[in-house]
C-alpha cells in the first residue's frame, strides 16, 4: 500500500466479534414504530368515515397496502435489530449496522470529544438507553447506537472515561520528562 | 478583583462598533425584518416620509447602542496568563480565555483605521467563532506585543519542549517562502467561485419586486425595441426575458469579482518553519496565521472555469465544529488562485513529496462503472426513452444523445476517483482524488482521522468489494468500491495510526 513501506501484521478489524443489541431492543423497535404507524392509521380511518369522496377512491388500495407496509416493516426491523451489533477493542469502538447498505464504523476512544446517553419514556421503561458518541467534524453524533441495555451504555461511558483519563496521565507523564524520551519513541515510529 | 488592570480600547473604536453592529444588523436582523417590511411595501401610504424616519431612528438607536457598548467594553490581562472581556449592553457578558486555548492571534487593519495606524487584534480560540476575543482600535505595537506574549507563553507551556527548539533553530535556518498573488488572478477566483449564486440567493427575497420593476421599465421596451429591429421572425418577448437574464448573470458574476477582490485584495502568504501567515483584503487587511501542525487536510480542487483558465484552488482546513468547513470558514486558508506551478511551490514547501503530476494512483474498481452506469445513464435514458414513446413528444434520439451523455459522465466520474497512499519521514499521508469534469484532491495525515466506515451491499459483499470513508476533523473523505481486502488494510493501518501516533491531532 505505501512506497517504501512494508507494512506488518495490523490488528484486523474484520475478526471483531460483535455483540448483539440487548434482548429487549427488538420489541422497543417494534413498539416504537406502531407508535408511529397506529395514530397514522387513526387519521386515515377517520377521514374515510368522514370523507365518503376521499372514502370512495382510496378505501380499497389503502386497505390492501396497509397491512402489507405494516408486514413488511416489522420483518424489516427484526432483520434490521438482528444485524446491528457492537464490539469494544482495547483501543476503538465498533458499531455494525444497515440491512441493505451494511455498515462498520469504528472511532478510536482518543478521538471522542463527549459522550451522551440518551433515554426516552419507552426506552426507561424497557430499561435500555442509546449511547451516542461526538467526535470532531462531524455534524451530528458519530456513533448513535440505540438498543443498548442502560447498564451496557454505563460501562461503556465509563470506560471510555478511564480510558481518556490514562491518556491524559500518560501525556502529563511525556511532559514532564524531557525530550530523551520522546526522541525514543519518534525513532520507534521512523 | 480590584488588583486587575481593567482597560478601556482608544475612542476610535467607535467606529468599529459602529461598522460592526450596523454589519451585523444588516447580516442577521434583515430577515427578521422581512414581515414587517412587507407590511410596510404593501400597507403604509406614505412610504418615503416613513422610510426616512424608519432609517433615521434605526441610526440614532445604533449610535447610542454602539457607544453604550464602547463605554462597557474593558478588557484585562491578567498574571494568570488570560484575556478577560467585560462587554454586553442589556446582558453583560465577561469572557475568560486562556492564552493555552488560543489558536492564533490575528491582526486586522481595516481600512478606516489605517490613516490612524491602529488595527484589530483578533483572538482565535480553538474551534468556535462566539468565544472569539476581539479587541478593537489597539496600535499595532501594542498588538504585535500582546502575540508575542501569547506565543510566547504558549510555547514554554508546550507539552513537547523539544520539538519547539527544533521548531526554533529551523526558525534561523529556515529562509521564509512567500507568494503574492496580482489583483487580477485574484479577480479569477470570482469567476471560479460560486459567489455569484451566492450573490443572487441574497436577492432573492426581492426578486418579485425587481421582476415587475423589470417588466414595467424594460422587457416592454426591449419588447418592442427586438420587434421594430428583429422583426416577427423571433418571438420578441422570449428574446427580452434572455436578454434580461443574460443581464442578471453579468451582474452576479461582477458582484463575485468584486466580492473575491474585496476578500483577496493584495493576496500576500508567507510560510516559514511550519507556519503559514496570509494577508489580504480591501476595506479589512486582514491577517491569517495557521499552523501546519493545525491543519486537518489539504484540498486542491480545480472546477469547470477554474480548468478552462488553468488554475487550481488550494485550501488548508482546520477543525470545525459542526463540518461547515466551507471556503467563507474564518478558519480555513484559502489560496484563491494558483496555476500548476504555483500548486507544486506551496506543495513543495508543506509536503515536499506532493507533486500531483507524478503521482501513481490507483484507481477504483470496475464494478463502480457499471453499476453507475446502470443506475445513472442506463435507467434515466431508458425512462426518458419510454416518455418520448409514449408522450410522442420527442425523438428517440434524445434518449441516444442523454444516454451518451451520461455515459461520459459516469466514465469520468470513474476515472477520477483514485487513491495514493505515503509515507515520508515516518508520516504516513493519504491522498484521495474525486471529481467528474472538475478534480478534487485531498491530502491528510493517516493519525487525523476521527473514525472509519466501510460500506457494502449484498452484491458488494459477493463482489468482494467495500467502500470506504474516512471521518477527519475537517469532513469526510469518501471512496467507493475498493477491494475489500484493500479497504480493509487501508481501515486497519488508519485506525493503528490514529490510536498509536503519540502527537495531538489538535
Amino acid at each position: 500500500m505505501f512506497e517504501n513501506q512494508q507494512l506488518d501484521v495490523l490488528p484486523q478489524h474484520q475478526q471483531i466479534i460483535f455483540k448483539p443489541l440487548a434482548a429487549k431492543a427488538l420489541l422497543h423497535a417494534q413498539l416504537n414504530w406502531l407508535l408511529f404507524y397506529i395514530p397514522l392509521m387513526a387519521v386515515l380511518a377517520a377521514i374515510c368515515f368522514f370523507n365518503k369522496g376521499f372514502a370512495e377512491v382510496a378505501q380499497t388500495p389503502l386497505l390492501i397496502a396497509l397491512p402489507i407496509i405494516l408486514v413488511i416493516s416489522l420483518l424489516y426491523n427484526i432483520v434490521s435489530i438482528r444485524l446491528k451489533g457492537v464490539a469494544m477493542r482495547e483501543h476503538d469502538i465498533a458499531y455494525r449496522k444497515g440491512v441493505i447498505w451494511q455498515q462498520v464504523t469504528i472511532l478510536p476512544f482518543s478521538r471522542v470529544q463527549h459522550t451522551e446517553i440518551h433515554r426516552g419514556p419507552l426506552e426507561r421503561k424497557m430499561g435500555l438507553a442509546s449511547l451516542r458518541l461526538y467526535s470532531a467534524g462531524g455534524m451530528s453524533a458519530d456513533l448513535n447506537i440505540g438498543g443498548l441495555s442502560h447498564d451496557d451504555c454505563k460501562d461503556i461511558r465509563q470506560f471510555i472515561q478511564k480510558y481518556t483519563e490514562r491518556a491524559q496521565a500518560v501525556n502529563n507523564a511525556n511532559t514532564q520528562t524531557d525530550g530523551q524520551q520522546l526522541d525514543s519513541d519518534e525513532s520507534l515510529n521512523g | 478583583m480590584d488588583k486587575l488592570n481593567w482597560q478601556r480600547v482608544s475612542p476610535w473604536a467607535l467606529v468599529y462598533f459602529i461598522v460592526h453592529f450596523a454589519f451585523r444588523f444588516v447580516k442577521d436582523g434583515v430577515f427578521n425584518l422581512l414581515p414587517i417590511m412587507v407590511v410596510f411595501v404593501t400597507q403604509v401610504e406614505n412610504k418615503l416620509f416613513w422610510g426616512q424616519i424608519a432609517v433615521a431612528v434605526a441610526a440614532v438607536a445604533l449610535l447610542i447602542y454602539s457607544l453604550a457598548y464602547y463605554l462597557n467594553f474593558r478588557f484585562c490581562i491578567t498574571d494568570e496568563h488570560e484575556i478577560l472581556l467585560n462587554k454586553g449592553v442589556f446582558k453583560k457578558e465577561r469572557l475568560t480565555l486562556n492564552f493555552l486555548r488560543v489558536q492564533n492571534v490575528n491582526i486586522a487593519e481595516p481600512f478606516y483605521f489605517k490613516p490612524l495606524s491602529l488595527v484589530n487584534c483578533i483572538f482565535d480560540a480553538a474551534g468556535s467563532t462566539s468565544q472569539e476575543a476581539v479587541l478593537p482600535g489597539v496600535t499595532t505595537q501594542y498588538a504585535e506585543q500582546l502575540r508575542e506574549q501569547v506565543l510566547a507563553y504558549k510555547a514554554t507551556q508546550q507539552q513537547q519542549v523539544h520539538t519547539n527548539q527544533q521548531i526554533d533553530d529551523l526558525t534561523t535556518t529556515e529562509p521564509q517562502q512567500c507568494l503574492t498573488l496580482s489583483n487580477k488572478e485574484v479577480a479569477k477566483f470570482g469567476l471560479m467561485s460560486n459567489m455569484a449564486i451566492l450573490a443572487l440567493a441574497a436577492l432573492a427575497p426581492f426578486m418579485n419586486v425587481m421582476f415587475d420593476f423589470l417588466e414595467k421599465a424594460v422587457i416592454n421596451r426591449l419588447e418592442s425595441f427586438y420587434q421594430q429591429q428583429v422583426g416577427i421572425l423571433v418571438d420578441a418577448a422570449a428574446l427580452a426575458v434572455f436578454s434580461i437574464l443574460l443581464l442578471v448573470v453579468l451582474i452576479a458574476v461582477l458582484l463575485s469579482v468584486l466580492m473575491s477582490l474585496i476578500r483577496f485584495y493584495n493576496y500576500q502568504l508567507y510560510f516559514q518553519a511550519g507556519k503559514f501567515k496570509r494577508i489580504a483584503g480591501l476595506l479589512e487587511r486582514h491577517q491569517l496565521s495557521v499552523s501546519l501542525d493545525k491543519v486537518q487536510s489539504i484540498t486542491i480542487k480545480q472546477n469547470l472555469i477554474a480548468r478552462l483558465l488553468k488554475r487550481y484552488t488550494v485550501q488548508c482546513f482546520q477543525a470545525s465544529s459542526g463540518g461547515f468547513a466551507g471556503a467563507k470558514s474564518k478558519q480555513s486558508l484559502v489560496m484563491p488562485v494558483l496555476d500548476s506551478e504555483q500548486v507544486n511551490q506551496v506543495c513543495q514547501w508543506v509536503y515536499p513529496w506532493l507533486d500531483l503530476k507524478t503521482l501513481n494512483f490507483m484507481g477504483v474498481e470496475k464494478a463502480l462503472l457499471i453499476k453507475n452506469w446502470l443506475f445513472y445513464a442506463l435507467l434515466p435514458s431508458l425512462a426518458l426513452a419510454v416518455l418520448c414513446v409514449v408522450g410522442d413528444m420527442l425523438t428517440l434520439v434524445y434518449a441516444l444523445l442523454s444516454l451518451l451523455l451520461l455515459s461520459g459522465l459516469v466514465y469520468l466520474s470513474y476515472r477520477r476517483y483514485g487513491y495514493y497512499f505515503y509515507q515520508h519521514e515516518g508520516r504516513f499521508y493519504g491522498v484521495f482524488r474525486s471529481g467528474m469534469v472538475s478534480v478534487q484532491y485531498r491530502v491528510f495525515e493517516l493519525y487525523k482521522a476521527q473514525s472509519t466506515r466501510s460500506i457494502s451491499t449484498y452484491f458488494m459483499r459477493k463482489g468482494g468489494l467495500k467502500s470506504l470513508s474516512i471521518q477527519l476533523a475537517s469532513g469526510t473523505v469518501y471512496l467507493p468500491y475498493l477491494k475489500a481486502a484493500q479497504a480493509d488494510e487501508v481501515i486497519d493501518f488508519t485506525l493503528y495510526q490514529a490510536e498509536f501516533d503519540q502527537r495531538s491531532w489538535m
